[in-house]
């Protein structure tokens, strides 16, 4: 009669030797992925944006930020502006070189609310003369 | 008397905890990333055209074709010819659809007073998108 062995139970090992590892690259995908915001002298804050229904998400790539102050400060790439009469045409001139740059530019407006809408009238002129004519006026989600 | 000789002990890194201090950082990284992606309301402006010039037409557009909106400096909508007076959110959405109903293919002008606050603006807008219009007209008096 043949003798058959019984099987001894092995034990159930997880291998932790690659946690680390593991733990390491997940470490460095969010330090590189993180971009650590500055604030900025001029700034509107996200609690004054207008808030709305219907909005959309817009990618990050191909945008251009313009931040109007309730005072009726434009701050484009960093530079407060102010337009006055036909004559300030800083808006227009730096949107043309980033035109330039990037053909499917996209203008984000992070406006206070309570900015009266004739300087977003001269800005918005000012993107029609050149000839960046999409738009988005960001605003806060309202919550349901 | 026996002197024994004390054994060099040996330099060893303790890398036990590694993973821990690993999976530390990744929480705080987990945290404090917030990915900025934008959000707000999408519109195509119209191409500017020098007035007087062969490229722009005048076009006479009926009440049929064409609702104007006109916010005043204190916040008050305007219908067409109508009296300027107060409207809930509400109220312009049950207005979009009765003139949705008279014309799908509606336009809407929004006129905003050079002096009446960017919210307003942006309140009326919201609720023409938020009733997929697609023809929306942005101008100022």
């Amino acid at each position: 009669m043949a003798n058959i062995k019984q099987e001894r139970n092995r034990e159930a090992v997880i291998p932790t030797s690659s946690m680390s590892d593991i733990a390491f690259l997940l470490l460095l995908f969010f330090m590189v992925s993180t971009v650590f915001v500055q604030e900025k002298k001029f700034w509107v804050e996200r609690e004054r944006w207008p808030i709305a229904e219907s909005i959309e998400r817009i990618p990050r790539n191909h945008t251009t930020t313009i931040y109007v102050m309730r005072d009726e400060t434009i701050l484009i790439d960093d530079i407060p502006t102010r337009i006055e009469s036909s004559e300030d045409v800083f808006v227009s001139s730096t949107l043309i070189r980033k035109k330039e740059e990037d053909p499917e530019l996209v203008v984000c407006f992070r406006t206070d609310k309570d900015t009266k809408y004739g300087v977003m009238s001269d800005v918005m002129r000012q993107l029609q003369d050149a000839q960046t004519l999409v738009v988005t006026f960001e605003t806060q989600k309202r919550a349901n | 008397m026996k002197i024994g000789r004390k054994r060099k002990a040996k330099a060893e890194i303790p890398t036990s905890s590694m993973s821990d201090i690993a999976f530390l950082l990744i929480v705080f990284f987990m945290a404090t990333t917030k990915f900025d992606v934008k959000e707000g309301i999408k519109i195509v402006l119209p191409q500017a055209s020098a007035e007087g010039s062969e490229q722009t037409q005048s076009l006479a557009l009926t009440e049929k074709e064409m609702t104007r909106l006109q916010i005043t400096e204190d916040g008050q909508l305007a219908v067409n010819k109508d009296a300027p007076r107060v409207f809930t959110s509400e109220e312009i959405d049950v207005l979009i659809q009765q003139k949705k109903g008279i014309n799908p293919q509606m336009i809407f002008k929004v006129i905003t007073d050079r002096e009446a606050s960017y919210n307003e603006m942006i309140r009326v807008v919201d609720r023409l998108k938020a009733a997929d219009i697609e023809k929306i007209s942005l101008s100022t008096n």
